[in-house]
């Protein structure tokens, strides 16, 4: 069944990463994928094998909502847009990494 | 599940451009098209994996939110305790009241008999008429017919069933051969009865006792059979019990023994074998697999053309037609299925009122959550996420009340099913509640949750999330435009306007039933009944006994009338005969003037029954067999034969064509049941004929209990052998013949008060809401001068016209509902015009009390405070 499974982020990551790209701006599933390869100058390539079934998650759950409309190239695309509900999350999610982040860094760095 | 589709479709559109723009943008770093669009395929993977992993998501969030949601209903319920009390209460007695009642329609009605295959069980049944057949008539269908795979008659009796030197009363089954070859049973102990036992009369001593009486008088002795007992003075051999679970073939009759009809000449003291005219037997019939039910009665109708033909005399236009057996026959299956229907209509109208009182109280919820709401919506949450909490919520109550309801109707069961009515009669409720119920009770719960779950849907859909932007929800539109609530409302008040009319109609027809003239007088009149064919007495010695034991008592001090009869009015067993005028001489029973109820009486029975005699005179010990017939009747019997009540030494005849004369009449009264119309009824001297049936009447003077001793002493030193059936005051013994109609009262009143109870809440909450609501508006209102009637208009105007115009709509409905319940409530008639005052006043009574706290709240509104606050 294709390729291996992609590279795991930490559980909830991905979300995360897909509202920050959102919180600049709307975009279409590609360019997320895009710009989040782009951003992270290749460290992090999103697989559009979890790309859809996260944005699936964040629409469900009101984060994120879908509209059609025009891509750069007059291309039809189907945008997201974040809510103010996701906005809130992705406060929450970002606070709540940074601690994880900071937790990790004492860990490593205790010879 | 369309926006599932298009939640998909979507998808479906969104992969196959990411996969356009990806080979795009291949393009342009200088792949060829086909290259490109093959590098994007590639890079993408599996696309239908993707679109699973996409939809797994949706079942997963699903559940997460499901599970989100009901925490949420959870807290808010625990925030609210009042509401959440109130709201569980309603729906616990509004699906309790459902349950009770489908578990007795389940019992009495569509529950079959505990036998095996109990589809093929049927009752033969005459087209008209009562239940009954005569032996010959089943022993007929038993030798012609090629449709039934058994065929037997069963007759119920009370015996004197002495065991280990105790003589009880027992009630039996006397069954012919072919019985327990219908019925299917094994038999739990023993062997059962078989046609050997049946052959003639005389032939087989064996007896079956149910498993009741193994387990109730024996001790379950596990060595029984061979056992010898006495049935009315009759030596028989205990051979086998029944399985338990076996309660015979009658729902309401549990019979402790059966024995073989053969030997009923013995037993009952007459012998009807033989006899066409004498129909006393139930039927019962197993028709053969594959045998359809036309088959059947097309050839019964062949059968009983051929009886009919073959003996004019007495079965001219016979025809049977085939029922379920287990309601006397099926008798009373139809007033049976037709009460419990009614009563189960109500109890889903009381439902319909607690979802409807529900809904409007979540409406009224909604309302308040109006700003939350659109604040939700603001920050994207979608309406179906709001709608779908909401339901939630209300699903979390109704499966609570669904729960406690099934808790109460649980204890009802029970409770209905060891309660004995009537001691001393067979006479039992089978209703113990089966675990469907459960099942019931929660599909009961999820189509209440959905039916005031969703009526907030509207508002939630309606929801501007600009009105929460722009801060104005306090212009919420409460009391301004006719809203959802205002209707539930008023169907609430309609549907319970049925219920309290209802509850009205049988308490005044059961307060008519009390007192009407039933052409007797049984207060301070006891009443003793015993059959001395169960002490073996013939005829001429049951006399003997008889006059003695009259004697005897009239001399006893405080009694100041007595007599005895064979059977006494509004008994089980009444027995009716064929009245012929004077001038026929075709006794054949098509060409009969009427059917009469008929007794036989002592002199001093008239006096002591408290039954007037009109004209003429009573009977006496010197009308004998010797002396020309003579009979006292009834106003209805004289009116129906002679157009006239002067009918005092006039003649009719009976169906062996003999001439009796009229000696006295009588007032009319009831005869077997307390709903009938007038009926002809004639009384002959018991010294004409005899009988060993006895019905002692007492009328005294003294306290009825005294005397009650007293009568059974004397009967005990004339011969202890002689078993008591029952003696005790005659108002207590006639509870059987109130018994339908005191239950109809019972349910009736309870589910009038439980609707009267949910339009009070039902209107207190929504016009408390309502003022609570436009208070600033009042203010204002009374200070720029208002007066206090302008400001009740203003405030609950729109909420009477509420309440009006659905109590019109309700007592309208009640009255017509209640031409359904005049067949089981005696006398009852909605268009009497006390029961309409009634209902009327109860309906303003509780319309003013749930008003009055608002309308007071209304009339203090203090503007000051108010207006200082905003």
């Amino acid at each position: 069944m294709g390729r291996p499974p992609e590279p795991d982020f930490l559980p909830g990551t991905l979300e995360m990463l897909i509202l920050q790209t959102l919180s600049r701006g709307s975009n279409h599933g590609y360019g997320i994928a895009q710009h989040i390869q782009q951003v992270s100058e290749d460290a992090l390539k999103i697989g559009e094998g979890s790309l859809y079934p996260a944005l699936q998650r964040l629409l469900l759950n009101d984060y994120v909502v879908a509209e059609w409309g025009f891509s750069e190239n007059n291309r039809k695309a189907r945008f997201y847009r974040i809510t103010a509900a996701g906005r809130k999350q992705l406060g929450q999610e970002k606070r709540s990494f940074d601690a994880l982040l900071v937790g990790i860094a004492r860990v490593m760095q205790t010879p | 599940m369309k926006r599932r589709k298009r939640m998909l479709e979507d998808l479906d559109r969104d992969i196959r451009e990411h996969i356009q723009m990806e080979t795009q943008d291949n393009i342009e770093r200088g792949m060829s098209p086909e290259e490109a669009r093959y590098a994007a395929m590639r890079k993408f993977g599996n696309v239908t994996r993707v679109k699973e992993e996409a939809r797994e998501v949706w079942s997963f969030v699903w559940l997460e939110q499901l599970l989100q949601d009901v925490r949420f209903a959870l807290r808010m319920l625990r925030k609210n305790p009042g509401f959440a009390l109130t709201a569980v209460l309603i729906l616990a007695l509004g699906i309790a009241a459902n349950v009770i009642v489908f578990g007795v329609l389940q019992a009495l009605v569509l529950r079959t008999l505990d036998v095996p295959h109990a589809n093929r069980l049927m009752t033969l049944q005459p087209k008209e008429g009562g239940p009954f057949l005569a032996y010959p008539e089943v022993r007929d269908v038993r030798d012609d017919n090629t449709v039934f795979s058994a065929v037997a008659a069963v007759e119920v009796n009370d015996f004197g069933l002495e065991a280990n030197g105790v003589t009880r009363p027992a009630w039996g089954y006397e069954v012919s051969g072919q019985y327990f070859e219908v019925v299917g049973i094994k038999p739990f102990l023993g062997r059962l009865l078989q046609r050997a036992d049946d052959d003639h009369p005389g032939t087989s001593d064996a007896a079956v006792l149910s498993w009741p009486a193994w387990n109730g008088y024996f001790g379950a002795d596990p060595n029984i059979v061979g056992t010898t007992v006495r049935i009315d003075k009759h030596p028989y051999v205990i051979v086998g019990v029944t399985p338990e679970g076996f309660n015979g073939t009658e729902k309401f009759l549990q019979p402790d023994i059966f024995v073989p009809m053969a030997n009923e000449a013995s037993l009952d003291g007459v012998n009807w074998l033989e006899s066409r005219s004498y129909k006393n037997l139930f039927s019962i019939v197993r028709i053969k697999d594959g045998v359809t039910m036309p088959q059947v009665q097309a050839e019964l109708n062949t059968i009983t053309a051929r009886i009919a033909r073959q003996y004019p005399k007495d079965e001219d236009g016979l025809a049977f037609k085939l029922a379920r057996p287990g309601l006397v026959g099926d008798f009373i299956g139809g007033p049976t299925r037709g009460f419990l229907a009614g009563v189960m209509a109500l109890a889903g109208i009381v439902l319909l009122a607690a979802c409807a009182n529900l809904g409007s109280l979540f409406a009224a919820r909604t309302a308040d959550r109006a700003r939350e709401i659109a604040i939700r919506i603001a920050i994207g949450s979608s309406r179906w996420r709001i709608l779908r909490q909401v339901v939630v919520e209300a699903f979390v109550i109704s499966i609570f009340g669904g729960a406690c309801a099934c808790g109460l109707a649980w204890m009802a069961l029970t409770g209905l099913a060891s309660w004995d009515p009537f001691a001393g009669s067979p006479i039992k409720f089978h209703v113990l509640p089966q675990p469907s119920l459960i099942l019931m009770a929660f599909l009961i719960s999820v189509l209440a949750g959905v039916l005031f779950g969703v009526t907030p849907l509207r508002q939630i859909f309606r929801a501007d999330p600009n009105d929460a932007i722009k801060g104005g929800s306090s212009r919420s539109s409460a009391g301004r435009r006719w809203a959802l609530r205002d209707v539930l409302l008023a169907a609430q008040i309609a549907l319970c306007c049925v219920t309290v009319t209802a509850a009205f109609v049988s308490l005044r027809g059961l307060g008519k039933a009390m007192t009407m003239d039933m052409g007797f007088n049984p207060k301070n009149v006891v009443r003793t009944e015993f059959d001395l064919s169960q002490a073996s007495y013939t005829a001429d010695a049951a006399d003997h006994f008889q006059r003695q034991l009259l004697e005897g008592i009239a001399q006893l001090p405080g009694v100041e009338a007595a007599g005895y009869a064979n059977a006494t009015p509004l008994d089980l067993d009444a027995s009716m005969s064929a009245v012929f005028s004077q001038q026929s001489a075709d006794f054949r029973p098509s060409k009969k003037a009427f059917d009469t109820y008929y007794y036989e009486v002592s002199p001093g029975y008239l006096a002591a029954s408290g039954t007037s005699l009109l004209a003429g005179r009573d009977v006496s010990f010197t009308d004998t067999a010797k002396t020309p017939a003579v009979a006292i009747v009834n106003q209805e019997f004289a009116r129906r034969l002679f157009h006239s009540e002067r009918a005092v030494g006039r003649y009719f005849k009976n169906r062996y064509g003999v001439s009796i004369q009229i000696v006295g009449i009588i007032a009319d009264g009831k005869y077997f049941t307390l709903s009938e119309d007038p009926k002809a009824a004639a009384f002959f001297p018991i010294s004409q004929k005899g009988d060993t049936k006895t019905a002692l009447i007492v009328r005294t003077r003294r306290d009825t209990g005294d005397i009650v001793g007293t009568i059974r002493e004397v009967v005990h030193d004339l011969d202890p052998a002689v078993p008591i059936r029952e003696s005790g005051t005659w108002n207590s013994q006639l509870a059987l013949s109130l018994f339908p109609s005191q239950v109809a009262t019972v349910a009736l009143g309870l589910f009038g008060a439980f609707g009267l109870l949910l339009s009070i809440a039902g209107t207190f909450g929504l016009a408390s809401y309502t003022v609570s609501k436009r208070l600033r508006e009042l203010s204002i209102r009374v200070a720029l001068g208002a007066q206090a009637k302008q400001i009740l208009s203003a405030a609950l105007g729109r909420m009477l016209i509420v309440l009006g115009s659905g109590s019109v709509v309700g007592i309208v409905l009640g009255v017509a509902a209640s031409r359904l319940l005049s067949a089981i409530v005696y006398q009852a008639s909605a268009q009497d015009p006390f029961v309409l005052a009634a209902v009327a006043l109860t309906v303003l009574l509780a319309g003013s009390l749930s008003v009055a706290g608002p309308v007071r709240r209304v009339l203090h509104v203090d503007p000051a405070p108010l207006l200082r606050e905003q």
